[in-house]
């Protein structure tokens, strides 16, 4: 009998290759928004961005991660100094954990299949989800208490109203693509959607990818819903007081939350790592097109940062009160309603 | 009393996503044109006769610098920047600077040294970049502000140019 080239590999090398890659791809790709956030603001302003460290300011980012490393940081007298310091690791961990359970694709070597994801399979992979998304907001609020400062007082408080109001319909949306695929384990939703008809060909579908789009920029704190760090009115927001590498790790899990919401809206709504149309996308192709995907709405958080102005905060809570969640609502009931009378035998 | 009325908005407006649309479409327009920055240290400040940089003496085509030394800059110069210590020569104008110096730290770039000089030998250079570790290295001697003639000849014509003009009104 041929021997596979993996038999030989214990399972267990492949586990931690897998969390290396994928772990070690997603703060990469955090590291490397910072970049592309500022040479596409530039761009967009006829202007040529960081181009100073290495070819086309590429090395930028570990340029800037350096002067974190070795900034002076500033604890304020009466800041919580536990709570303070636990803050930035409470926004960061939770939003570079929820990557666990994205399917990225899978690897073919040889015979064997290697799905590239920490977690495959998790039948509450939604659930994981949301609940770590759920967490990363404590840091914004922690960080916020604890610096004994208004304008981050203000910007933990924001974080948390604006968090709930939206937490809804980004939850209601998700479940559209719950019920059309018929189940929360993310490979299960990306199996439905394998055979080139992805959820948001359906119309609830689309109405639900439209959703989910808007709730995850507030959801990740981004323009034009980044209330809870609105420069004009409060500085900063909760992390007006946070200096050197605290400060950087709430960078590094606002970026990471945008990476991980764009591979949800990917794997959710669009198909994960599958092309439209086709009946089966061979796999050396699944994780370029994945990527792409992902890609694709990374750039649209930017894209959208550097166009549209902040909305009010009481526009905002209108808009995520009044409007998305009505609108989510019936759009989970239709969804079910026809999923339940199209479906045989249910 | 004035009433300025709200404008009234359609439909596609209060929906957002069709005005954000549009937004996104001027954006995306504008990330592929030519940036309009200079790059600095690469492509320098444009400059011509008219700038008014640093002061500069002026170096005659005999190699001999064109001060005599009379303190007539010294006079003029309102930010008290430029000290001068005069000594002897042999030559048929008899007298140069020993010790010529401008502090470019108080130096204003004003040009009134360039007027007040009587022997042509102080002129405004297109020089402009000013930097260094210490003060002290910024109090420019002899040796730093001598320039030969040709380097600023464009400012002497436009100098004369000038004050032609003001001798024809005159």
């Amino acid at each position: 009998m041929d021997k596979s080239l993996l038999s030989d590999v214990p399972q267990v090398a492949i586990w931690i290759a897998r969390v290396v890659v994928i772990f070690g791809g997603l703060v990469t790709t955090a590291a490397l928004m910072s970049l592309a956030e500022r040479k596409v603001s530039a761009w967009m302003q006829y202007r040529y961005g960081p181009n100073r460290v290495g070819p086309f300011g590429l090395l930028q980012p570990l340029a800037d991660g350096l002067k974190f490393l070795f900034k002076e940081e500033l604890i304020p007298a009466g800041a919580n100094k536990l709570l303070f310091r636990l803050a930035p690791a409470m926004a960061a961990i939770p939003s570079m954990m929820t990557i666990a359970v994205i399917p990225i694709g899978t690897l073919v070597i040889d015979g064997d299949t290697i799905p590239l994801s920490i977690a495959p399979g998790v039948d509450l992979g939604i659930m994981y989800m949301l609940a770590l998304g759920g967490l990363a907001v404590y840091g914004a609020i922690l960080g916020g208490w604890a610096s004994n400062s208004k304008y981050s007082l203000m910007g933990g408080l924001r974080a948390s109203a604006q968090m709930i109001s939206y937490e809804l319909s980004l939850i209601l949306s998700i479940l559209v693509a719950v019920v059309l695929s018929g189940s929360l384990d993310l490979t299960k939703i990306v199996e439905a959607q394998s055979h080139g008809f992805w959820n948001v060909f359906t119309p609830f579908g689309f109405v639900a990818f439209v959703l989910f789009t808007i709730a995850s920029f507030a959801e990740t704190n981004r323009h034009p819903f980044d209330f809870a760090e609105c420069e004009p009115e409060l500085v900063g927001g909760f992390h007006t007081e946070y200096s050197a590498m605290r400060f950087a790790l709430f960078f590094l899990g606002e970026y990471c939350a945008m990476t991980v919401m764009a591979c949800l809206n990917v794997t959710l709504f669009l198909g994960g790592p599958s092309l439209p149309f086709l009946e089966n996308t061979p796999w050396w192709l699944g994780i370029p097109v994945f990527l792409l995907k992902a890609a694709f709405f990374l750039f649209l958080f930017i894209w959208v940062r550097w166009t549209l102005p902040r909305f009010r905060f009481d526009q905002l809570m209108r808009l995520g009160w009044k409007v998305a969640l009505p609108i989510a609502l019936a759009n989970l009931l239709v969804a079910g309603a026809w999923v339940a009378f199209t479906t045989k035998g249910g | 009393m004035v009433v300025v009325g709200r404008k009234e908005l359609t439909l596609a407006e209060r929906l957002y996503l069709p005005e954000v649309m549009r937004g996104l479409a001027l954006t995306f327009g504008k990330f592929f044109e030519k940036p309009i920055t200079r790059q600095y240290p690469e492509e320098p400040l444009p400059t011509d006769e008219v700038t008014r940089g640093q002061p500069r003496l002026v170096v005659k085509d005999d190699g001999n610098i064109a001060c005599v030394s009379c303190g007539m800059c010294e006079i003029a110069c309102p930010a008290y920047a430029i000290t001068i210590d005069g000594g002897e020569t042999d030559r048929a104008i008899e007298r140069e600077p020993k010790k010529f110096e401008i502090d470019m730290l108080r130096c204003i770039l004003c040009g009134f040294c360039e007027e007040a000089c009587p022997k042509d030998a102080i002129f405004m250079s297109n020089e402009l970049e000013l930097a260094d570790y210490t003060r002290a290295a910024l109090v420019y001697d002899l040796e730093k502000l001598r320039r030969p003639k040709s380097a600023l000849q464009r400012r002497i014509d436009y100098v004369y140019k000038l004050s032609a003009r003001w001798r024809r009104a005159k």
